[in-house]
């Protein structure tokens, strides 16, 4: 494929699943005028904001490093990345502070999270806002088109987190071993089979592993509705199909079920150095940044079920207690422009997709857009909803329980 | 002075480790929190693995330590082993550890170095050579670390006996070299290093910073999964990590108890090999191949060096290539700001610990001279950090330090870190000062130097090399040190060893390995100042001490 | 009985030509004690260790060692049977008194035959039921017939002393001394001892002969 023909079709791609109804009238690009944005830019000036995100990827802390610098060049506003592992471990940091009744000086200013992290906040109120209006930039998101960025794990968003880049569940596979790569899961299994020791997934509780799961779960139930509701007694029943998926794959996976890699960076090592012929992620452009940053072989594609793919958006959001919210605004702010998307959806930094809808965006930032390297050939598979969060602390528990001592 | 030292003695060392231990069996004293532990599923295995891992690797490092200075004594190259053994006990553990992976693993350096040629294989086979369930990997690590420090310790003691002569008057009753060491002048040193072994014991027993690139996953050694528990921040783990860490206490405990009767039983079996009167010379000569096995650890620790710097140059280290096809420092350019950070927080924090650590222990040695009971007692003080797994009063210790707000600051990380350093520069310096001539101080008395004086004059440069190399050992110490960095410093102090294990822990072995690459030579360089420092100080004269 | 015989042997420096003392050629009789004397440095222990076979690295000798017509140069100490007493007794604290003469024995058979002939050889020296005992726990005369008892047991041919009583007072020497001539001559062992006691050399009853350093200072 030329990269000029992919390069056309990535972007053709992104449009496409993207697409929604051109928001009339606000042809709004990343520089905002509104008094209130003016005021909080001015109270967040000379201030610090602690991010805690995830840091187990080094190319996306990289991206946040160079945000950092961006943001106190152009705002004076000192980012701090505190660096968690999994970010329910500032879940409970706020949790904790206010049962210790830390109710203004919270140690996190701006948390990047989703799903049953955000649920755990929002149920307990302990978020900030409503503050989604409050930032200009949040206008540019492609809300009809992506409805993910509103509706976090079936839990509607309500202006407490700023959707900040999509996420569908990819598998990467090495073409030069994978030659026709299975679109479903018994193909898959098939698939695994015939070549044991190359396919594995990360380990829950590690949430790539768990959507792993949850995404078999979803194309392998005879109703999937059941899983956008609260899991419930029929667990068992439901989840049946699953296990014996598992079951039935297990021998034959990479160290035999014995040994799972950690995460999905880890598991994408693996793939480096040719322990095995797949990975996942949930960013559909991780292969090409990997292949871009020498980190994959380039014989790499991406690939998912043609039943449909877990497909989310992953979210800014403020504690209540937040020591600094107008510094965060303003950090949220400058993440959603395009230029810190574009940086941040461009394969050779990130690869992250957009969640901007780019035919609302201005001439220029528009081709700011048009000029990223492509996607990969990922193929027309459908959307999967996402489960109601209560689904994967039972899917762990569950899979702890059987595979979790060998 | 005498108070005040001894003043200081307890509050640096002794108050952080009661209180630490206090604190933990309180917070422990939860049912609840005991009754979730019990269930963790496999927590037997958990258990059975850290102590079955400890033993065997605790027993066959004291072996190859033993073998090793036994054939140094017979090729009376004692001296030149221990120059050896100094940068492998400079090592930190988890650098080794990772490097071991990536030697060891199905991609890692041997069978690279093996395929295809020898093997055939064009991909890596699917096999658990590493976090294999008996923890075996893991064993071969902590072995490969423990026994320089044994051989030290070995030799330590081995100064402290007429050896040769006890080797001669043995060979001479007509007994081979190899049973005239093992029945003569082994129960001997091994007498003498038993605490030094006990904490070999127990840090084998209950380590973490080993167990968690090496050891078995699922599931883990207690220690990971108490330190998993810790990390994860929930509430809930919390009290359960309290009474995890009581339980790696007991576990300990009753490893100690078991070589206790273990060590017993030896000593019975050592007897009836020496009255039995049997001198097969014949015999002992298939056991010279044993000779070889004292390599290993060296092999390895070299390999996993050599594998660590591989790695981290290496962007995409595609099997069987040995160097990545594109070599690059870039990556590791990359990492320069966060690398640069750690590396300076950890450099900033060895130099002043140490300096901390050889100032006090200067402190104790002068005013103590002459007591020896105190020094014994201070001797063994010291060394109670290292006596008791690190989980058991780390975590009470940190609770005290989140209640008088303690934690989280560079003086917390500093004191714990202080803390562990005491027993090693207390070993070289008390044992150093010890050696010095009182009568030489008491000379430069006699000729009108004052106390103070008198010190600067004679005992300073007289014991400035061991002074250099403690201060290099404590260096090492420092920027090893995991644990006692994470929980002081609340999760906030980034060093190597800090940035290394969560690099490890979730799988990324290349930033692993860049980070574990810093941890490794950063002692390695402090090490190699010190030596060439100490050589070119006083370097025309011979009558001062090494 | 055998006689033991030195042909030129003398001691150096590695690799420099300067001896530590001039060549000795001489022959020691069974059940003779040839007295070696001479001043500190002149290499008299440097003598002993290399007729052990046992001299250090920096040292080297030349010349020819023999048990009668038994070239001992370039055997291990072990298989050379002369047995070595030093000035301290050099009993190994981990074991009993008995446990230390078991290991010096060469006699062959069943343990409680073993233990049987150690007793007796216990009480023949005069320590009758101290098989059990620390040897940390005898006096300083006790512990050097102890010592001496192991040697012998281990039937060696010949005896090499290195100042073997230095460490013991007037009385418990010259003790300690008798015994030990008896027991040479009783067994015809070729024996030298190294001292610079001339109280000793008197008690031995043989040959002397002196050291003389050939290294200057």
């Amino acid at each position: 494929m030329s990269v000029g023909l992919a390069l056309r079709s990535g972007v053709a791609i992104l449009v496409f699943i993207f697409q929604g109804a051109i928001a009339p009238g606000h042809a709004q690009s990343s520089s905002p005028a509104s008094p209130e944005i003016v005021e909080i830019e001015r109270r967040g000036r000379g201030t610090t904001v602690y991010f805690n995100a995830w840091a187990g990827d080094e190319a996306i802390n990289r991206y946040i490093a160079w945000a950092a610098r961006e943001i106190n060049r152009r705002y004076g506003v000192t980012l701090v990345h505190v660096k968690v592992a999994d970010i329910a471990e500032a879940v409970t940091r706020i949790l904790a502070e206010r049962a210790a009744g830390r109710l203004s000086e919270g140690s996190v200013d701006l948390l990047w999270l989703n799903g049953e992290n955000f649920a755990a906040l929002r149920n307990a109120n302990l978020l900030y806002g409503p503050w989604v209006d409050r930032v200009p930039n949040a206008r540019l998101i492609d809300t009809l088109g992506n409805p993910t960025t509103i509706r976090d794990f079936t839990l509607p968003t309500d202006g407490y987190e700023l959707a900040w880049g999509s996420a569908r569940f990819t598998l990467f596979y090495d073409s030069a071993a994978v030659l026709d790569p299975p679109r479903d899961p018994k193909s898959l299994l098939a698939w695994i089979w015939a070549h044991p020791g190359r396919f594995t997934y990360p380990r829950p509780p590690n949430f790539l592993g768990t959507s792993f799961i949850e995404q078999l779960l979803l194309l392998l139930v005879p109703d999937p509705g059941r899983v956008q509701h609260p899991v419930g007694s029929d667990f068992a029943a439901v989840t049946r199909p699953l296990w014996a998926w598992l079951d039935a794959a297990q021998p034959a996976m990479w160290r035999r079920g014995r040994l799972f890699p950690p995460s999905g960076p880890a598991q994408r090592e693996l793939l480096g150095v040719g322990e095995l012929d797949w990975t996942m992620a949930f960013n559909p452009l991780e292969g090409s940044r990997a292949i871009a940053q020498h980190e994959l072989p380039d014989t790499v594609r991406g690939t998912s079920f043609s039943g449909g793919a877990l497909a989310n958006s992953h979210f800014l959001a403020i504690p209540a207690n937040a020591r600094n919210p107008d510094g965060a605004m303003v950090v949220a702010n400058f993440l959603l422009s395009a230029e810190a998307q574009v940086r941040k959806a461009d394969v050779s930094v990130w690869g992250d997709p957009t969640v901007l809808d780019i035919t609302v965006l201005s001439e220029s930032d528009r081709r700011l857009f048009g000029e990223q390297s492509a996607a990969s050939d990922q193929g027309p598979g459908g959307v999967l909803s996402e489960p109601h969060p209560s689904w994967s602390a039972e899917l762990e528990r569950e899979w702890i329980a059987r595979y979790g001592v060998r | 002075m005498k108070p005040v030292a001894l003043a200081l003695v307890f509050a640096f060392a002794g108050i952080p480790v009661l209180a630490g231990v206090g604190v933990t069996l309180v917070e422990a004293a939860n049912p609840v929190a005991w009754k979730a532990l019990l269930q963790y599923p496999g927590i037997g295995r958990t258990v059975a693995v850290s102590a079955w891992t400890g033993c065997v690797a605790t027993i066959v490092a004291l072996g190859l330590a033993h073998l090793t200075v036994g054939l140094a004594a017979a090729a009376a190259r004692a001296e030149r082993l221990r120059t050896l053994i100094l940068p492998l006990i400079a090592l930190p553990h988890l650098a080794l550890a990772i490097g071991l992976v990536l030697v060891l693993s199905p991609s890692g350096l041997i069978l690279r170095l093996l395929s295809p040629w020898a093997t055939g294989f064009h991909l890596p086979p699917d096999w658990q050579t590493v976090q294999d369930p008996w923890g075996l990997s893991l064993i071969l690590g902590l072995i490969v670390k423990e026994t320089p420090f044994l051989v030290l310790m070995l030799l330590g003691a081995r100064a402290q006996f007429p050896v040769d002569r006890l080797m001669l008057q043995s060979r001479s009753l007509g007994y081979g070299p190899m049973k005239a060491w093992w029945v003569s002048v082994a129960p001997l040193l091994q007498r003498r290093i038993r605490l030094p072994l006990t904490a070999v014991f127990v840090f084998a027993v209950t380590n973490v910073e080993m167990a968690i690139p090496l050891g078995p996953a699922m599931p883990p050694p207690l220690g990971v999964v108490v330190w998993q528990w810790f990390t994860a921040s929930r509430l809930e783990l919390r009290a359960q990590a309290f009474a995890g860490s009581v339980l790696l206490l007991v576990v300990a405990l009753g490893a100690l108890a078991a070589a206790w009767g273990g060590t017993c039983l030896a000593r019975l079996v050592l007897r009836a090999y020496a009255e039995s009167g049997h001198r097969e010379l014949r015999a002992e000569r298939p056991f010279r191949v044993l000779a070889l096995l004292v390599g290993v650890p060296f092999t390895f620790a070299i390999s996993a060096m050599a594998a660590l710097a591989l790695r981290a140059v290496s962007a995409m280290w595609r099997f069987p290539a040995l160097v990545g096809d594109h070599l690059e420092l870039r990556l590791v350019a990359q990492l320069a700001p966060s690398l640069k950070m750690a590396l300076g927080s950890t450099v900033t924090l060895a130099c002043s610990t140490a300096i901390a650590a050889i100032a006090l222990v200067t402190l104790i040695n002068e005013s103590l001279i002459d007591d020896v009971r105190w020094r014994t007692r201070i001797g063994v003080l010291l060394f109670a950090p290292l006596l008791l797994p690190q989980l058991a009063f780390l975590f009470g210790l940190q609770s005290l330090l989140v209640r008088l707000g303690l934690d989280g600051t560079w003086v917390a990380v500093g004191w714990e870190h202080t803390l562990f350093e005491l027993p090693y520069v207390w070993g070289l310096l008390a044992a150093a000062r010890k050696q010095l001539d009182s009568r030489l101080i008491l000379t430069a008395r006699t000729l009108g130097a004052g106390g103070l004086r008198s010190w600067r004059a004679v005992t300073l440069p007289l014991l400035l090399r061991p002074t250099l190399l403690a201060g290099a050992v404590a260096f090492g110490v420092s920027a090893a040190l995991y644990l006692p960095t994470l929980f002081a410093g609340g999760g906030r102090v980034m060093t190597v060893a800090t940035e290394a294990t969560s690099a490890a822990s979730s799988g990324n072995l290349r930033l692993a390995a860049a980070y574990g690459a810093a941890q490794a030579f950063a002692p390695l360089i402090a090490l190699l100042f010190a030596t060439l420092i100490g050589r070119a100080a006083f370097s025309g004269r011979q009558g001062v001490p090494r | 009985m055998s006689r033991l015989i030195l042909e030129q042997v003398t001691v150096s420096l590695v690799r420099r030509p300067r001896l530590l003392f001039a060549p000795l050629t001489l022959t020691v009789e069974p059940g003779v004690v040839l007295s070696v004397l001479g001043v500190s440095g002149a290499g008299k222990s440097s003598l002993l260790a290399h007729l052990a076979g046992a001299l250090p690295p920096a040292l080297e000798a030349r010349g020819r060692v023999r048990m009668d017509g038994e070239v001992l140069d370039g055997q291990p100490p072990e298989q050379r049977r002369l047995g070595i007493l030093f000035q301290d007794d050099l009993l190994f604290p981990h074991l009993s008194v008995g446990g230390n003469l078991s290991f010096g024995s060469r006699l062959r058979g069943t343990r409680g035959a073993r233990r049987e002939a150690i007793a007796h050889s216990l009480e023949s020296i005069g320590l009758a039921g101290f098989e059990a005992r620390d040897p940390a726990t005898l006096s300083g005369g006790q512990r050097a017939r102890v010592a001496l008892l192991r040697v012998l047991l281990s039937e060696p041919r010949a005896l090499l002393m290195d100042e073997p009583f230095g460490q013991l007072d007037a009385v418990t020497r010259a003790q300690t001394r008798e015994r030990v001539f008896d027991e040479v001559r009783r067994r015809g062992l070729p024996t030298l001892l190294v001292t610079h006691d001339r109280e000793d050399v008197t008690a031995a009853g043989g040959p002397s002969l002196v050291l003389e350093s050939c290294l200057e200072g």
